[in-house]
């Protein structure tokens, strides 16, 4: 189905589901996001949050529960299975972490692999290959296979690859996750760089902190869903209960009592402080 | 995408070059077998093709000498030789019996010839001694010879009888029937014939059809069937390949089965081993019917390479087994090995079915695990 496209992605109320009953886990739950052209989002949060899986679902890689995810003017959780490898191909561009390059393929041909199936001549593939060689200096190792190259070159092939389609939008899986800090910032500033100047929009899921000086918008992702970011990096409290002190941007459970609100580390503490607030104050 | 496909099955040489040898292993048993049957039955009929008579005259209701017995009153063969276009008749009594020589029993051929016969129905080639045994004696295939080391002088039983070795024949041998030679009269006295033949060896006059010859016979001397000497040959081929075919069809079937599950497997464990490989190429973009395509080309190319292999150990290696093993006979023939090549095909598409199921539930978000 292809919908309005005045933003490049459109989130709306996107959950995903896992289990059912008891051990159902909410990865995603109810979570809706606008990402303009040419912008950089970064989505943070701690582990097992959800990231992932709200990448994978905006990559068209796993089908949501409910929600709607519209790319470019295409309902990617609604697409059917047979028109997804041309979206993701024409639509999005992938880099992982894990760099995920073809252990069989040099560099060159790693760049190209996407563009394989896609339309246009061998030559205008090989040209654009080439030209995002040169950008990202990887001339010198086009014909190298990847098991030489180090973690800094693979990620750089990594983001030729996703770029070699010259898709409008580009998602990043912790992309400096196994890097060193010099290649980690070097992949940044790159990917910074080669993506404003061409007008893709990025959505980079991460823990590195470094990551936030190149995104035009940050997002917290926490227990599945988007929080509010407060602008100091952590605000510590203390549960009145057990004395632990806690992050407040990542906790979950409050009780607000005369005006003033509470935080606590578990429902234990939780339920305790509810049968007797006063005795902890 | 072949590219692809191609450089991925050979970054592994090792795995490569066994699942194609382990192809290569299947098929080499299916052109085996088949190689050891046509062996066998070329062998079956070495007696017949050699004796090229021009017409064999046997007992009415009898096509063929595998397996069969014939009985044809002398005066039918007085009959014979008394027509203008025949030129000479040879009889010859036969057996289907068991020789014991060097402490085995062998089931085996005994063609009993006539002194007077000329050296005609005798083994054509001889390796030692002579080939036209008198009473008491024995002509012996060569391989029979070799595998019980017995020579000329030594001795060989008969039912009842002890017969002296005279003589050693070459290409005489099969492994359901060697064929030995003994004079008409001991195999007459274990058969009791007095008066019969089992066969009829017509030689016809210069420039007499075989066929006409044969109808003529058959028209003037009753209760006798009379074929030329290719329609009795053929009759006989194909009375071992009949009793033979049985077996080779299933020994086909399982060395076939055999190939495509070795062929499967490889394919199974080429997709389990780039199976972050293939979800790559999902998560980027390719299709599944590409990928399952390039599936399909690394099972036919695995699939080929173990052909060519078992091609061309079957025309390099396999006659030389005969040196090893003298009682197998292999007879392959590129007939043969391009039928096999046929059945690998399928095989190939049989071996990528698995794999291919695998290929189409592969989760592409495996891509993020890292």
């Amino acid at each position: 189905m292809v919908l309005a496209n005045d933003n490049l992605v459109v989130v709306q109320h996107l959950s995903k589901y896992f289990g059912s009953g008891h051990t159902e886990i909410r990865a995603v739950d109810d979570v809706s996001l606008t990402v303009n052209r040419g912008e950089i989002i970064l989505v943070m949060g701690p582990s097992g949050s959800g990231k992932t899986t709200f990448l994978s679902m905006i990559g068209g890689l796993l089908k949501p529960t409910g929600g709607s995810i519209v790319v470019d003017g295409i309902d990617v959780a609604t697409a059917d299975e047979s028109q997804l490898p041309a979206i993701r191909a024409q639509k999005i561009g992938f880099v992982f972490q894990a760099f995920n390059l073809l252990d069989a393929l040099n560099v060159e041909e790693n760049i190209l692999f996407p563009a394989q199936l896609q339309p246009g001549t061998a030559k205008d593939k090989k040209q654009r290959a080439q030209y995002l060689m040169q950008r990202l200096g990887l001339m010198p190792r086009r014909n190298t296979l990847p098991q030489t190259l180090s973690g800094g070159e693979k990620q750089r092939v990594a983001i030729a690859r996703a770029l070699i389609n010259q898709p409008p939008l580009i998602l990043a899986d912790e992309p400096t996750g196994n890097l060193d800090s010099k290649s980690g910032q070097e992949v940044l500033m790159i990917l910074h760089d080669i993506t404003h100047d061409a007008g893709h929009s990025v959505i980079i899921v991460t823990h590195d902190p470094r990551v936030e000086e190149i995104a035009d918008r940050i997002l917290w992702l926490e227990d599945g869903r988007f929080r509010d970011r407060k602008s100091e990096k952590h605000s510590w409290v203390i549960d009145p209960v057990c004395g632990m002190r806690i992050d407040e941007w990542s906790a979950n459970l409050f009780s607000d009592y005369h005006g003033k609100r509470y935080v606590f580390c578990s429902h234990r503490c939780l339920d305790r402080f509810m049968k007797a607030p006063e005795q902890y104050l | 995408m072949l590219r692809w496909a191609w450089q991925s099955l050979i970054s592994k040489r090792v795995s490569f070059w066994s699942s194609a040898l382990g192809v290569a292993s299947a098929f080499i048993l299916v052109m085996f077998f088949d190689a050891v049957f046509r062996g066998e039955a070329k062998q079956i009929v070495a007696y017949l093709v050699q004796a090229k008579p021009s017409v064999w005259v046997m007992q009415s209701g009898v096509s063929n000498m595998h397996m069969s017995s014939s009985f044809i009153w002398d005066w039918k063969a007085d009959r014979i030789r008394q027509m203008s276009e025949v030129e000479r008749v040879t009889p010859i009594l036969y057996l289907n019996s068991v020789v014991r020589t060097g402490g085995k029993d062998w089931f085996s051929y005994i063609v009993g010839l006539e002194s007077d016969s000329q050296g005609r129905a005798v083994a054509r080639h001889i390796a030692a001694g002579r080939g036209m045994p008198n009473p008491g004696e024995v002509v012996i295939p060569d391989v029979i010879g070799k595998l019980t080391n017995i020579g000329v002088g030594d001795y060989v039983f008969l039912t009842d009888k002890k017969l002296k070795v005279v003589g050693i024949s070459e290409g005489m041998f099969s492994m359901a029937n060697p064929v030995f030679f003994v004079a008409f009269s001991d195999l007459d006295d274990i058969l009791s014939s007095s008066g019969t033949y089992s066969y009829l060896l017509v030689d016809a006059r210069p420039g007499v059809d075989a066929r006409q010859l044969a109808d003529k016979i058959m028209n003037e001397v009753e209760k006798v069937n009379a074929l030329p000497h290719d329609a009795f040959v053929k009759s006989d081929f194909a009375m071992a390949l009949k009793m033979g075919v049985e077996i080779i069809s299933i020994m086909t079937i399982i060395g076939s089965t055999l190939a495509a599950l070795l062929v499967g497997f490889t394919s199974y464990t080429q997709v389990m081993s780039k199976r972050r490989d293939l979800g790559i190429a999902k998560a980027v973009g390719i299709p599944r019917r590409a990928i399952y395509g390039a599936v399909i080309f690394q099972s036919l190319c695995i699939t080929g390479l173990g052909f060519m292999m078992a091609a061309l150990f079957a025309f390099l290696v396999m006659p030389y087994i005969h040196t090893l093993l003298p009682q197998i006979t292999l007879v392959v023939s590129p007939a043969q090995v391009g039928k096999v090549g046929l059945v690998a095909i399928p095989v190939a598409f049989l071996g990528a079915l698995i794999p291919g199921y695998l290929v189409m539930r592969l989760d592409p978000a495996l891509v993020f695990h890292n």
